[in-house]
């Protein structure tokens, strides 16, 4: 099986977005580096050759910053199989009154949070894993 | 203070140190070397083209600011609304091998990545103060 794709926002007006892009970068390159990899969202939305036959077909998680969905609605265009998708605000309901930081950098509670979204990914990630073995 | 509104899209690529760059040498414009006067531009959403974004791009200068030479930013605003007024491309001012770095999460930003922020920032400042003089 190939890595699983992991595509953030990183929306840039917004904490939202540098939320999705750190707990994302977590993932692919701390917590699951053999079993996931990230791409370019800029990229994929650009619809060339190279990088539709990277996602095309593909097992894909994506966390977007806003109800816009643009990763999950961009990978899905792309012809990636977005098996789990997720919003950082949907996660907010346990750190409302906290401080997470800007577009530019998070705060101490903002890092708490991208872990926790990190977190959730990989969960994801484990349960993606282990459907395929059992469907091996 | 002119009130010429300029549009800036950074690509805040995932895959590469350039891309990291890019996305906070346009929040630097931001909150620092222009603040209040720089409109960005969400590229994803530039794209899906429900946001809005276009229609700004196609009535006000916009400059793209590119982690690579792949030029996303560039080639989406040229494809769905009109030339850019102006562009960067990370991987020519800091280098190649420098920008297609390991991507980058910015608690692992060190003085050598901030003085590259710096660098493109400043760039891009001059391309947007040659854009409100016009």
């Amino acid at each position: 099986m190939s890595k699983i794709k992991v595509i953030p926002c990183s929306g840039i007006g917004k904490v939202f977005g540098l939320l999705a892009r750190e707990s994302v970068l977590m993932v692919t390159q701390e917590k699951c580096p053999n079993e996931t990899e990230t791409f370019c969202l800029a990229h994929v939305v650009t619809g060339d050759d190279e990088i539709v036959d990277k996602i095309k077909g593909e097992t894909c998680i994506t966390m977007d910053g806003c109800a816009k969905y643009c990763s999950k609605k961009s990978v899905e265009e792309t012809g990636g199989i977005v098996v789990k998708s997720h919003k950082v605000p949907d996660f907010m309901k346990a750190h409302r009154g906290e401080e997470h930081g800007t577009g530019t950098y998070l705060t101490e509670d903002g890092w708490k949070y991208a872990e926790e979204l990190a977190d959730i990914l990989v969960k994801d990630v484990k349960e993606v894993m282990e459907g395929v073995k059992v469907n091996v | 203070m002119s009130d010429k509104r300029i549009g800036v899209i950074s690509c805040s690529g995932e895959e590469c140190v350039g891309g990291t760059i890019s996305r906070l040498a346009v929040r630097k414009m931001m909150e620092e070397l222009r603040p209040g006067i720089v409109s960005t531009l969400c590229l994803p959403l530039f794209i899906a083209g429900d946001g809005g974004e276009r229609e700004f791009a196609e009535k006000y200068p916009t400059i793209a600011v590119d982690g690579c030479s792949k030029c996303c930013a560039k080639r989406a605003i040229e494809k769905y609304s009109s030339a850019v007024a102006g562009s960067i491309d990370v991987a020519e001012i800091i280098g190649q091998e420098a920008a297609l770095g390991k991507p980058l999460s910015t608690r692992n930003l060190t003085e050598e990545h901030l003085a590259y922020v710096k660098e493109v920032a400043d760039k891009t400042s001059e391309i947007f103060d040659a854009i409100l003089v016009k």
